[in-house]
């Protein structure tokens, strides 16, 4: 695999034209006496509306790298920044020529061409963001990490168009690494062919298609030989919601509450995708599912979803934490102390995994509904472990309204303005509620 | 219950003890060595994974205890510990085996080689803690072995057998050892107990996930979709399917042998399959299965005195049902009475006398048969039932049609 790198990334939906990106970088290079413009530029729209970015990409294969007679421009192969070199530049601007982003260009009070060189990994511009228009993105490191590493399942798992199942699966079996039995309960995760024949298709690691109601005690029980005859092994369930919410809730518990040595990675999909759309004990409130659909008499799910994740902090886990997959570094970062915990106690993760097909929006968005999740607090991403209790990992202090979540979602599609409402104070109150445990967390710590 | 044990004087024999059934069938247990216990307590089941739990804590026994929050978790964890090779015990019984059926029909199909006791009782409703075989008899083609004791030495001996005919490369089957609730869990004998390097060099080394595994060393997908509702999906289902049947159909040669061999090594022999008493010169016989034998061989010596033609019949091995033992049995016989422990509903009689009408086709012959229920939830089924059993089966004959059963503790 080749090297990623670290990037600046533009949402222009989110951009108002404000310019703080462009005072901020200004400061941060006349603060050295370097320049007194703006390496990034925000500009009106060409299309008429919004705005759009005039910046150096950093291109993997730069034109204006290839256009330089002097050598003054290469491409640096350990942070991926287009550098530029003074003492070697000999003004000719045919860089500037080259470059379709306007991302070199002279800078006539200074005598020579400027571009951005991502401030050495800290970039003022991003930070200057209030609206989160810009964010500095740093998730290649998980690629140059774990790229090279062997993927424990074979080509052509059948899992629908956008789902982030797959892609979670296949991250976190690669950091688990080959000494690993994976159990993975019906659902989503074996109907996509996880299960497979020896090495040929599905996972490459020894997987055993357990029972809806019983992979956390049977992943206990291969645990225990394994710790018996002496032989480091990770056991490690792939479930769905109903694997672990539903049906295999007393079995989770179970291995919980005795903290047997494993990790339990919930994939929460709000119900059960894999048969056909129906609720479970997690669907939320208001959702449209083939059971409790849409009609004159109902409207959708009647009562909240059950908070597992919270509930498994309860028992005696050796470590609990959500997770999303549009912040992958904070989940590599949970994976990694789970992984570890799970050596010797119960570590739960429960990670949401928006389900296009299910849930009724286009394959292209999960993404984004994912991280909408994060930014309206309907998902909150924290942590615990029972020596520092409840943290946030991903604390968002100025939530968008849930209404902005919701609409990007066709289950929710028929809900009234007063279910809506009753949406936004339900998340309110299930934040407030986190505040206070993280609240008494950390004075049971300072004490 | 503690164990009163001795010195004894027999070279096949370490010592000997005086304990309840519960009790010895967890002394065979300890002399199988397993690797992970996993327990749940049920009446009248409990006091034998106390028993279990007792010698872990003391260090009698070098197990692994799985203390689990219900029979479901029971089995599943004890799955988990057989697929990465360890040996493994548990125990149940009624609710308990009704609350474990769906990793419980699991298990024949993974080939696993489990052992568990279960100690029979009957099943709700109405709400009954009591002995009752209709546990055992509504998981019957569940694909377990199922071997049923009459004694408490016998509940010893056969634990430890179990684990022999389970692992072996023919067979690869979990089996139950049934016992009858109250009358063999909780009656107190004596019991020899064999000297444990003996039973260890009797096992051999375990055997348990040669063909089927969860180890990193060599990964295997367990248990994959068949696929698809014709062609291969389904024939890979069928291959399953009668490899599970030859195994039933290999245990029979199986269970033979090794009571052979344990007879031979330890000088107790039991009936494997079937037990004939007092058969050969009879003209019509007693079918029973379990403890209740005790009292109705007493019942066939009482009629014998009496100048009466009568013999019996014991099931020990009920799952695989020994289909030829029996009909060389029956063919011994003009009438028989079928005693069961518990109901078919779906032919207004009793399983074992169902099961005895298949048998008796084998024959090529009419025999009149009669099915007689008792015991349930407890009964005492004693000598006087017998006697009755006995007097009704003597006037049987045959009229080609099917008879209502008598309900032997109707009028207790």
């Amino acid at each position: 695999m080749g090297t990623c790198f670290s990037t600046l990334q533009f949402r222009a939906n989110r951009c108002d034209g404000c310019g703080d990106c462009m005072t901020a970088c200004v400061q941060a290079k006349s603060s050295n006496g370097d320049g007194a413009q703006s390496r990034i530029r925000i500009l009106p729209a060409a299309a008429g509306t919004g705005y759009e970015l005039a910046l150096c990409r950093q291109c993997a294969d730069p034109i204006c790298v290839m256009n330089c007679p002097s050598g003054a421009l290469a491409k640096n192969g350990t942070s991926g920044i287009v550098e530029w070199e003074a003492d070697a530049c000999v003004n000719c601007l045919l860089c500037t020529a080259g470059c379709t982003y306007a991302g070199i260009v002279y800078e006539a009070d200074i005598g020579h061409v400027t571009k951005c060189d991502l401030c050495a990994g800290d970039p003022a511009c991003a930070k200057a963001c209030k609206n989160g228009a810009l964010e500095y993105r740093t998730e290649a490191r998980i690629f140059n990490a774990y790229g090279d590493k062997e993927d424990l399942f074979c080509r052509g798992l059948s899992a629908c168009h956008g789902c982030n199942s797959e892609l979670l699966i296949r991250h976190t079996m690669r950091v688990v690494g080959p000494d690993a039995v994976v159990a993975a309960p019906p659902g989503c995760i074996p109907g996509m062919g996880v299960v497979g024949f020896n090495g040929q298709t599905g996972a490459k690691v020894p997987v055993f298609h357990s029972l809806l109601t019983n992979t956390a005690t049977m992943l206990a029980g291969v645990k225990k030989q394994y710790d018996r005859v002496g032989r480091k092994v990770t056991a490690i369930a792939l479930a769905g919601d109903g694997g672990a919410a539903d049906a295999g809730f007393q079995s989770l518990s179970g291995a919980a509450e005795r903290n047997d040595p494993i990790l339990f990675v919930c994939v929460d999909n709000e119900g059960y995708m894999n048969t056909g759309m129906q609720s479970s004990g997690v669907t939320p409130y208001g959702s449209w599912t083939t059971t409790t659909p849409v009609g004159g008499a109902m409207h959708g799910k009647r009562t909240e979803a059950k908070n597992l994740p919270l509930i498994m902090t309860m028992h005696n886990c050796s470590y609990v934490a959500t997770a999303s997959t549009a912040f992958l570094e904070d989940y590599y970062a949970k994976l990694a102390k789970a992984i570890e915990a799970a050596a010797t106690g119960m570590a739960y993760l429960h990670v949401y995994a928006p389900c296009p097909t299910g849930w009724r929006f286009p394959s292209s968005m999960t993404a984004e509904v994912c991280r909408m999740q994060v930014r309206t607090n309907f998902v909150a991403l924290w942590e615990y472990d029972p020596h520092n209790g409840l943290q946030f990992t991903h604390a968002v202090d100025n939530p968008e309204p849930v209404e902005n979540y919701l609409k990007l979602v066709g289950k929710y599609r028929h809900l009234s303005g007063e279910q809506v409402a009753h949406i936004q104070r339900s998340v309110d109150d299930k934040l407030a509620y986190l505040q206070q445990l993280t609240r008494a967390d950390a004075h049971r710590r300072i004490a | 219950m503690s164990v009163a044990e001795t010195e004894s004087r027999s070279s096949n024999t370490a010592r000997s003890a005086v304990c309840e059934g519960n009790e010895a069938a967890a002394i065979g247990v300890a002399l199988a060595r397993p690797d992970v216990v996993a327990v749940y307590p049920i009446t009248p089941q409990s006091s034998l994974v106390e028993h279990l739990s007792q010698m872990i804590a003391d260090g009698r026994l070098d197990a692994d205890l799985l203390n689990v929050e219900g029979e479901h978790s029971v089995l599943c964890g004890l799955q988990g510990a057989a697929l990465a090779g360890g040996r493994t015990f548990t125990a149940t019984c009624g609710p308990g085996i009704a609350f474990m059926f769906e990793p419980y029909v699991r298990t024949p199909g993974l080939r696993l080689p489990m052992v568990a006791s279960l100690v029979t009782r009957d099943m709700l409703t109405p709400q009954c803690v009591w002995g009752g075989q209709q546990d055992a008899m509504v998981v019957r083609e569940a694909g377990w072995i199922q071997m049923h004791c009459e004694t408490v030495q016998e509940i010893l001996d056969t634990t430890v057998m179990a684990y022999k005919i389970a692992e072996h490369r023919d067979v690869m089957l979990p089996v139950n050892v049934c016992h009858d609730g109250n009358y063999l869990s909780f009656g107190v004998t004596r019991v020899e107990i064999p000297d444990a390097r003996a039973a260890e060099e009797f096992l051999g080394p375990a055997s348990i996930n040669w063909h089927v595994a969860l180890d990193p060393a060599r990964p295997m997908g367990v248990d994959p979709l068949t696929g698809g509702s014709g062609g291969v999906g389904p024939k890979t289902f069928v291959r399953y399917r009668k490899g599970q049947c030859r195994g039933m159909q290999n245990a029979l040669r199986v269970i033979r042998e090794t009571h052979a061999a344990w007879g031979e090594r330890f000088g107790r022999y039991h009936a494997p399959l079937i037990e004939e008493y007092r058969l050969d010169d009879a003209k019509y016989a007693l079918i029973t299965i379990g403890s209740m034998s005790g009292a109705a061989k007493d019942a066939v010596d009482t009629a014998r005195a009496a100048g009466e033609a009568v013999g019996l019949v014991r099931v020990k091995t009920f799952r695989p049902f020994p289909v030829e033992a029996m009909t060389a049995a029956l063919a011994k016989v003009e009438r028989v009475g079928v005693i069961d422990r518990s109901v078919s509903f779906g032919w207004n009689a009793g399983p074992v006398y169902q099961e005895t009408l298949g048998a008796l086709y084998h024959t090529g012959r009419p025999v009149p048969a009669i099915s007689f229920i008792g015991g349930l939830a407890g009964a005492d089924l004693t000598a006087e039932h017998f006697a009755r059993a006995i007097a009704i089966t003597r006037e049987l004959a045959w009229d080609g049609r099917p008879r209502e059963p008598i309900w032997l503790n109707e009028n207790d």
